[in-house]
């Protein structure tokens, strides 16, 4: 990964926050384990964290902490399912989908009137991606379907879905663990989006 | 949990079961469980061996138990010699005697009396030890107080409070040159850290007292720093 190493040390000083802090979030699954990067260091070892990750984190923990309890937080930040229910008018209302992309939605999955936190994220990755233009309604299609054969996927935070492209015919595919994907010349990607990034869009979203 | 209407699973003697839902286990003698069990109270008296997870509301371990599992438990207490190959939660966590964990520890309150091995992390908010532990992860707590008793060593310790103190008697300073009273760690960081008798590559923290027998390689603190006469210390940096 070519993302940027910040120390720990370095991240106490941008943000201010002391080493209780830190360790207290770590306990309660602020910060997940696979942000701890060891390195050696002349001092012996020492922890990074990825750059942008972490100071990210950290603002927005700071920002919230006096509303919610550590506990919200980390299940705010957990991908795992939140007994959370909108409603159509709910999920318009709150800016998550526009009422076509639900509506090609329900035509696809069957109509229903309460939708739970998967049914949610799905919806919000379709609209993501139909709404930036990059795939148009038959390949939102193929991603819904892609999305309710591999329930697993949405659970998975690293997984990132890519949309491809040759001689006009469309394809998607997912890439688990969210390394990068090499295509032959021929083919472009259309679009890719990732898990992590949309569950957190989709999270601020609906608090 | 619905286990009221379940019947109870005990064992005097030799036996051997295929584990399931109880109201109550006991294992005295030695007993055989072959799969998870999921009960209220689980006791162990003997060399009970338990090929599986446990969950528990309630769990004791008295003899030399081994489980091959994970161990979940609102309350547990570990008396005997026993050993858990994977991981332990529970709120309340207390050893008493000498046990091994294969995996890592995660509780609200950790009190350690007698010799524990853990070869994962350990967590929890308050981490009490009067004894030796050997811990090959990360000991993470809110408050960490440990007495040390024997040689005790931990990879990483990180908390808000850290206390580290060695044992005053008068009647341990013979034995005291045999056996070291130390705790050995590699890096040790929190807000308010007191050590005594420990030797570690680094500390940094806000607040940093080094006590007496302390062997420190850097100290690097944002607060106040002191160190006592007794104690080397090769660099501090205030930063």
């Amino acid at each position: 990964m070519s993302d940027q190493l910040i120390s720990k040390k370095e991240v106490l000083d941008l943000t201010g926050i002391s080493y209780g802090q830190l360790y207290r979030w770590k306990r309660k699954n602020l910060i997940p384990e696979d942000w701890f990067v060891r390195k050696s260091t002349f001092t012996g070892q020492e922890t990074f964290f990825p750059k942008e990750k972490i100071l990210e984190r950290v603002e927005k923990v700071q920002m919230m902490k006096d509303s919610l309890s550590l506990d919200e937080l980390a299940d705010l930040f957990s991908l795992s399912a939140s007994n959370l229910k909108l409603t159509k008018e709910g999920l318009i209302e709150k800016g998550i989908v526009s009422e076509p992309v639900l509506n090609i939605f329900l035509e696809t999955q069957g109509e229903m009137d309460e939708f739970n936190y998967h049914e949610i994220l799905k919806l919000y990755i379709l609209s993501n991606l139909l709404e930036s233009g990059n795939i148009h309604m038959e390949e939102g299609k193929m991603l819904l379907q892609l999305l309710n054969d591999h329930q697993k996927i949405l659970q998975q935070p690293k997984a990132v879905i890519c949309f491809i492209r040759k001689l006009g015919i469309s394809s998607c595919l997912v890439s688990m663990s969210g390394e990068g994907v090499l295509l032959e010349k021929g083919t472009k990607l259309a679009a890719s989006i990732s898990i992590e990034q949309c569950a957190e869009e989709l999270k601020s979203k609906l608090t | 949990m619905e286990t009221k209407a379940l019947g109870n699973l005990i064992i005097n003697g030799v036996g051997s079961v295929n584990g399931g839902a109880f109201h109550k286990v006991e294992i005295n003698g030695k007993g055989t469980v072959n799969n998870d069990i999921e009960c209220e109270k689980f006791n162990c008296n003997g060399t009970g061996t338990i090929h599986g997870n446990v969950k528990t509301e309630k769990g004791k371990i008295s003899g030399a138990a081994k489980i091959h599992g994970v161990v979940k438990a609102e309350s547990l207490s570990v008396n005997g010699s026993a050993s858990i190959s994977e991981a332990v939660l529970s709120r309340k966590l207390e050893v008493s005697g000498s046990s091994a964990i294969g995996g890592s520890v995660k509780c609200d309150e950790m009190v350690l009396n007698g010799k524990a091995k853990i070869a994962g992390d350990c967590e929890a908010e308050i981490f009490h030890a009067e004894g030796a532990f050997k811990i090959d992860g990360l000991l993470n707590a809110e408050t960490i107080d440990i007495k040390l008793f024997g040689e005790s060593k931990a990879k990483e310790i990180g908390g808000r409070k850290i206390k580290v103190a060695q044992h005053r008697e008068s009647l341990f300073k013979l034995i005291k040159s045999l056996f070291p009273l130390k705790l050995e760690a590699e890096l040790i960081e929190g807000d308010d850290i007191e050590l005594e008798g420990t030797s570690a590559q680094v500390v940094r923290g806000k607040n940093v007292k080094i006590g007496k027998n302390c062997e420190i390689g850097l100290v690097e603190y944002s607060g106040e720093y002191e160190c006592s006469t007794d104690s080397e210390v090769k660099e501090s940096r205030l930063i």
